[in-house]
């Protein structure tokens, strides 16, 4: 069946919305999409593929073979997006951590600051993990040698979700606290996380929401 | 921390009492060889040969021990996480109290990545990409070792009962600092992170009035002691 909408709802996020789940492939035959929509098509099948193969297969046996396969693109096709396996795979990261911060963002917009900011933050995230567990393990694994740059961007989101904790709390609560331990802490939220998902344990994420918030929530006596 | 949750953690611990013979060491070299060109080059791009290159031995020997670099890296994995464990153990229970145990045990396990970084990336890093029984064995450790952080419950008032997971969460949370370090090549930076653990660690467990002291007083003890402690610590 023709996906006419592929072409006609365009969103803010463009063509095709990162939250909307992506058709496998597109109709075959003459479609009249234009080619530059197929390409991005491609694209964001290439970089949901990754995470899909990634959890499969693992670092250790992942290759573009698999994940063009699983994308539904001829591996010619692969490297026309990407340079190599790791280059998809720092793609896929940057790509997950991005909707991963949106969520949180927009789910701690429309409520009021501290304490529910956490809780809202926390449940967000946990509900994006739950729901897409690949998604969890990219974000959460720690990338082999050949893929150190993954190790810059899990830097960079990790400091992005500190900056948010230090955002949840109160004035009094951020000043006294130790440089550098926020950072602490969400290396040791997602190490939890994918530990769980590893375990095959993702049904039970969401109930990890009060756990995560009494350990990540570390209010201070009022001097 | 105790030495019976100590005890207790590391009861399933092998301990060597045998003496080498050269089967036995040659067996050993060829472990060591694996873990090194696995921290140096990588799971994926490790070989029998770049092995041998580490260990010294000869192909035919090597496969007389083992029946593939799987299997070696598999059986050097779970040897020397074990002695890895112990000795950290084994540092935190001589100190006298959980929290010196804890900064006992960081302290073992820091000297241990700035001296055998290969090794270490093997350890932490690269066993996520065998996965296999490495990572069950990987899996198994990191619960002995949070148990033995969960020691500390047993004389906390029921009102101060830490969350279930924070034994779990602390040491994950450590594992995920020694990788960015060693994925970094920068593993001299870890004592910088040595105060910001040691308060995730006492955090969890005993609040934030005890992590900051801690925190302070780590900071001091790591620059009285930075020099005698191996790598940058800057």
């Amino acid at each position: 069946m023709t996906e006419l909408w592929l072409v006609t709802s365009e969103s803010e996020e463009g063509p095709f919305s990162t939250s909307a789940p992506l058709p496998n492939r597109l109709p075959p035959g003459r479609h009249g999409i234009p080619a530059n929509l197929v390409v991005e098509h491609q694209r964001r099948r290439l970089l949901a593929a990754m995470a899909e193969a990634l959890a499969e297969h693992g670092y250790g046996s992942v290759t573009t073979a698999q994940v063009s396969k699983m994308a539904n693109v001829s591996t010619s096709t692969f490297y026309k997006h990407f340079g190599n396996l790791w280059d998809c795979l720092l793609a896929a990261y940057v790509t997950a951590a991005d909707r991963l911060c949106e969520e949180i963002e927009a789910a701690c917009a429309e409520r009021d600051p501290r304490p529910a900011a956490l809780t809202v933050g926390i449940d967000a995230a946990l509900d994006f993990f739950a729901a897409e567990p690949s998604q969890a393990q990219l974000l959460s694994a720690q990338a082999p040698l050949e893929a150190s740059a993954i190790s810059a961007a899990r830097r960079l989101l990790t400091s992005r979700l500190a900056s948010m904790l230090r955002r949840s709390r109160g004035p009094h609560d951020t000043a006294l606290q130790p440089p550098g331990l926020d950072e602490r802490l969400i290396d040791a939220t997602l190490a939890f996380v994918g530990s769980r998902i590893s375990r095959g344990q993702v049904e039970g994420l969401a109930g990890l929401g009060p756990e995560l918030a009494a350990i990540l929530d570390r209010p201070r006596q009022a001097a | 921390m105790r030495p019976e949750a100590c005890a207790a953690a590391g009861e399933a611990l092998p301990v060597e009492t045998t003496t080498p013979t050269p089967e036995t060491t040659v067996r050993e070299g060829d472990m060591e060889g694996a873990l090194r060109a696995v921290g140096e080059l990588g799971y994926r791009d490790a070989s029998v040969r770049a092995v041998l290159e580490y260990s010294g031995g000869y192909k035919r020997q090597f496969h007389e021990h083992f029946a593939s670099l799987e299997a070696c890296f598999q059986e050097a994995y779970a040897v020397w996480i074990e002695r890895l464990g112990i000795s950290l153990l084994e540092a935190a229970v001589l100190a006298p109290d959980w929290q010196a145990g804890v900064r006992a045990g960081l302290v073992k396990l820091f000297q241990f990545v700035t001296q055998q970084p290969a090794i270490a990336r093997s350890l932490f890093v690269e066993v996520h990409v065998a996965g296999g029984e490495a990572l069950a064995v990987h899996e198994e450790v990191t619960e002995r070792l949070a148990q033995a952080l969960d020691s500390v419950r047993d004389g906390l008032e029921p009102s101060q009962t830490p969350p279930q997971s924070a034994g779990i969460f602390v040491v994950g949370g450590i594992e995920a600092c020694l990788c960015d370090v060693l994925a970094a090549g920068d593993q001299g930076r870890i004592w910088n992170a040595l105060p910001e653990l040691m308060h995730l660690a006492v955090g969890s467990y005993l609040g934030n009035e005890a992590a900051d002291e801690e925190f302070e007083r780590t900071k001091a003890l790591l620059e009285r002691d930075r020099a005698q402690l191996g790598g940058e610590g800057r």
